[in-house]
């Protein structure tokens, strides 16, 4: 019976490539994968040659076919890696030689490093190292057979273990490309976070993700809770029950005068695979030469973030306009859609009829909602088309998107501009980091105002119908919004702790070893007192810790050839062997003492004599019956006879 | 088809090419050969080659979109092909070809070469391959401080005296990445007996009759006479009494029934291939041999007086073999 193992372990080898992107590509491709490696290992007994190429090739069209009805382009990552799953298992099934097997670890390797260009986490990074051990234990066993599990792994695990100094100096110094060769595939399906529109009408239990949306570090003391708004997209298009960012009508940026305090921070956001990068409410500039600052002060990237991102950023949190609003843009953010939400827009009427000012229409819509007997809910019940209606003189229950939108579209009723900012509220301080964690549970939306002596306007009319959400994260106010998981960590003060501390664990992960880029490797050298790097000098450098870490890894596995250490008889032996040699021909491997000392004197009878009584001797004392009390004299005695003795001629 | 002839011929030079400056630069050998560092050659299997472009891809997407963690895993899996290396080549370094020893074998028929490998290191070694040239590879392990005996497959030959030019140890392993191999040059002989093959009846030497003893003794158990023991002589024929005297280890040798002296002369026969009258000839030694004939061999210029046994009939077949051939 052939040994099975290769084949086991070549399928194993893919299956943690497939098991690395189970929860990325569709659930019916790893099914179908791990189901032609599971028919596989059944069938491997058997002598069944497999389906016929027709079926195969017939079978491969079609699951070409299925990945492109899914994504539309066998092009970019979760495409490409859906395909690579499903050829890679289809070939499986005609796997028979070791050189197929080996296929199937080149393809282990391949979804390896699809799966490190997907994410770069804390929590991967030991299953990558898993998934590559894995393969280097699979490539013995294939090429090696009869290789056994155990020794496998041992060995790829030894081995690994002595290139890792080569990888970490290699990871250092290797010089960084300061762009690319060619271009990022563009965003895929958005994993968290906020999107470029918002129906809160349609959202009847909001999920509070526990996971860190970005983190910020400031230079000085942070803001205050109140204080904390991270300005996301700014949504101006209302159809009445849908908001949408829409295509704002060209016009300058509002000039911007800093009324208080100045913050300079840096922000790490995680991937989000969206454009929007996010700075604290307003944000000064832009801090990246492939980020807009758009007119509506928001931040949005050439490229969807991929990887974690690390930025310098300034923040006014208190700003004074000092331009005007055009008036396409005043028309543009006063609009409502004509006949819905009639309701509201009675009551904006008589608000502007109320109020003698701009101000006072404000004030006057947020005494509305505070003395409305709203309900701030992360249930509420579904609004119809007419979402606002509904929501202010039916349901009365809603969270941050609601009261949010309800008001802007207050606003608007009444003549006034005003827009919907989405983003987040909030940040939890990490003592062990030094930073704020915001969260996706954080995201929140607030409104704008135009008003003439000041701009535009934060106004937050979540915070008159739940005023503790301004200190108090989401998490905090709902703590059944939160998973089981999330609970148990927030009841215990040392859990909370421990999880802070994993957090910091991860922030410094992403900025020091996933964010290790050229400037890193400058910040290094310069570290180490090389201001201005030579390449030639460090592709010196780099030469000499190569070929000395080749020495040190040879002389390390080269230490258990050496013989076993020669016990003192046997060694004084072979420098009188060698010694004879050189006046008669040199011992043959078979040649017992008695017999060479018969050769050395036919060939020199001037020394039988003492050659003879040597190797008698030595005869005696290797075969012999040693007596226990003079052997260790003996033993010195033919060393020092060995090395009297003369061979010159009389 | 012609120009895979033409790159096959070209290759096949280079390798001849190859070979001479190995044997050249390595020097002939003398048995039992330690494989030092000086004669070890290392190279990158297609396998190591394909582990190559995969590193060189992955090392290119992580460049290109400044990805750590595939940089890192570029960098020790690159690490790892060289640990490798290291422990391919050490896996080889220090292995002895101990002793290699072709016994005849009839034209035609398979030959083997034994050759044993010894290993003095305190760690057994992986799969070493060993094969003579353009023969099959045949894999063993090796123990801790052991030596292991390997059957070496060779090419079935016509007959004479052929050198095994060199035996080719090698290994791949661990991982299979690179190979590390090495030639010895040793001076082996493979001695290929003429295939036996003839009808003809079996000559009788002058002064024998066919049929009858040439001693007149009259049973299987009497012996004739008294030789020194030699290697796998049965222990029934020794003569324990002699050696109980303190005589050496004789063995008794006994007429079995109908066993004649004969004399295979060359000249005898008529068949103008001479090729086929060494057949005839070899067909009757081995015939007498298993007889238990008293035989001798009258080539041209060989001539080998009767006798028996398995020198005799080795002498016999042996001077078959070389007969025309370029030392006779």
């Amino acid at each position: 019976m052939p040994d099975s193992r290769p084949l086991v372990w070549s399928c194993a080898a893919l299956t943690g490539g497939i098991v690395l992107h189970v929860d990325r590509v569709p659930l019916w491709a790893s099914a179908a994968a791990l189901a032609l490696v599971a028919w596989r290992l059944l069938t491997a007994r058997s002598s069944w040659r497999g389906p016929p190429l027709i079926a195969r090739a017939a079978l491969a069209l079609l699951l070409v076919a299925a990945v492109l009805t899914r994504f539309h382009t066998l092009n970019g990552l979760a495409a490409g890696t859906t395909l690579l799953v499903l050829m890679a298992a289809l070939k499986l099934i005609e796997t028979r030689t070791a050189r197929d097997q080996l296929v199937m670890v080149w393809a282990g390797l391949f979804l390896l490093l699809a799966a490190c260009l997907d994410r770069q986490g804390l929590v991967r990074a030991p299953l990558y190292l898993l998934q590559a051990w894995l393969c280097c234990a699979a490539l013995t066993v294939v090429t090696a057979r009869g290789v056994a599990a155990r020794a496998a792994l041992a060995l790829a695990g030894r081995t690994l273990a002595l290139a890792a100094p080569l990888a970490a100096l290699l990871f250092l110094f290797f010089p960084r490309l300061p762009g690319a060769f060619w271009a990022v595939p563009r965003g895929e399906e958005a994993l968290t976070g906020l999107s470029d529109s918002m129906s809160p009408g349609g959202i009847t239990h909001l999920s509070s993700s526990y996971e860190t949306a970005f983190r910020a570090r400031f230079a000085s003391t942070p803001p205050p809770a109140p204080e904390r708004y991270w300005r996301g997209p700014v949504l101006h298009e209302f159809d009445g029950y849908t908001w949408r960012r829409g295509a704002a009508p060209a016009a300058a940026r509002q000039p911007l005068e800093a009324a208080g305090k100045i913050y300079h921070y840096s922000i790490e956001l995680e991937p989000s695979r969206h454009r929007w990068w996010f700075a604290l409410d307003l944000p000064a500039r832009s801090p990246d030469s492939k980020v807009q600052l758009t007119n509506d002060y928001e931040l949005l990237a050439a490229e969807p973030v991929t990887q974690p991102v690390s930025f310098e950023a300034l923040s006014y949190t208190q700003v004074r306009a000092s331009g005007s609003l055009g008036a396409a843009e005043r028309r543009h953010d006063t609009q409502l859609p004509p006949g819905r939400n009639p309701r509201a827009l009675v009551l904006a009427q008589s608000l502007r009829a109320q109020a003698g000012s701009d101000a006072a229409v404000v004030k006057g819509a947020l005494e509305f909602l505070r003395r409305g007997g709203f309900e701030y809910s992360l249930d509420p019940q579904p609004t119809g088309a007419d979402s606002v209606d509904d929501l202010l003189f039916g349901t009365r229950a809603g969270f941050c998107g609601h009261y949010a939108s309800a008001f802007v579209a207050l606003m608007r009723g009444a003549g006034l501009p005003a827009r919907v900012v989405t983003g987040y509220l909030g940040g939890e301080w990490n003592p062990i980091g030094g930073y704020l964690v915001v969260r996706q549970a954080d995201a929140h939306a607030w409104a704008e105002v135009w008003l003439a002596e000041r701009g535009w306007t934060r106004v937050d009319p979540t915070a008159v119908v739940a005023p503790e959400r301004l200190r108090r994260g989401i998490s905090d106010l709902f703590p059944e919004s939160m998973s089981a998981a999330a609970r148990v960590w927030r009841a215990s003060a040392w859990l909370t702790r421990l999880m802070q501390g994993w957090d910091a664990t991860n922030a410094w992960w992403n900025g020091h070893v996933v964010k290790f880029t050229l400037d890193s490797q400058l910040n290094l050298l310069a570290r180490l007192g090389i201001r201005d790097p030579d390449a030639r000098y460090l592709g010196w450098a780099f030469a000499a810790g190569l070929i000395g870490w080749l020495a040190i890894i040879g002389w390390h596995i080269g230490r258990d050839l050496k013989l076993p250490r020669q016990d003192a008889l046997a060694s004084a032996y072979v420098r009188l062997c060698r010694k004879l040699a050189r006046v008669a021909p040199a011992r043959v491997p078979h040649q017992g003492p008695l017999s060479l000392a018969a050769t050395v004197s036919a060939r020199r009878p001037d020394l039988q004599q003492r050659v003879d009584a040597l190797l008698a001797r030595y005869a005696q004392l290797r075969y012999g019956v040693p007596a226990p009390a003079t052997r260790e004299q003996d033993l010195r005695a033919f060393r020092r006879a060995v090395e009297r003795l003369s061979l010159r001629e009389p | 088809m012609k120009r895979s002839a033409v790159f096959a011929a070209l290759t096949g030079s280079f390798k001849t090419r190859l070979r001479e400056w190995m044997r050249r630069r390595q020097g002939p050998d003398a048995l039992p050969v330690s494989l030092e560092r000086r004669r070890l050659y290392i190279l990158p299997t297609r396998a190591g080659v394909a582990f190559a472009a995969l590193l060189f891809l992955m090392l290119l997407a992580g460049l290109n979109y400044g990805n750590s963690l595939a940089l890192f895993l570029t960098f020790l899996l690159a690490g790892f092909a060289l640990v490798s290396m290291q422990q391919c080549h050490r896996n080889l370094l220090g292995t002895a070809l101990v002793a290699a020893h072709a016994p005849p074998a009839f034209a035609g028929a398979a030959a083997t070469l034994h050759v044993t490998l010894g290993n003095r290191a305190l760690r057994p070694r992986l799969q070493l391959e060993a094969a003579a040239p353009d023969q099959p590879v045949v894999i063993t392990d090796l123990p801790a401080a052991g030596e292991q005996q390997l059957q070496l497959p060779l090419p079935s030959r016509a007959r004479g005296l052929w050198p095994i030019e060199r035996v080719r140890l090698s290994t791949a392993q661990p991982f299979g990445l690179f190979r590390a191999w090495t030639w010895v040059h040793a001076p082996l002989q493979l001695l290929v007996y003429p295939r036996p093959r003839g009808a003809l009846p079996m000559p009788v030497a002058p002064g024998n009759k066919p049929g009858t003893h040439s001693q007149g003794g009259s049973g299987a158990d009497e012996w004739l006479t008294l030789r020194p023991f030699r290697e796998g002589d049965s222990p029934r024929q020794v003569d324990w009494k002699a050696y109980a005297r303190e005589a050496p280890l004789l063995v008794k040798e006994y007429s079995p029934p109908g066993a004649d002296t004969r004399l295979f002369e060359f000249a005898q026969l008529s068949d103008p291939d001479i090729e086929a009258r060494i057949s005839q000839l070899a067909r009757w030694v081995v015939d007498a041999a298993a007889r238990g004939d008293r035989y001798g061999l009258v080539l041209p210029q060989v001539h080998i007086a009767p006798d028996r046994g398995p020198q005799q009939r080795h002498r016999c077949l042996a001077a078959l073999a070389v007969f025309g051939q370029a030392h006779a």
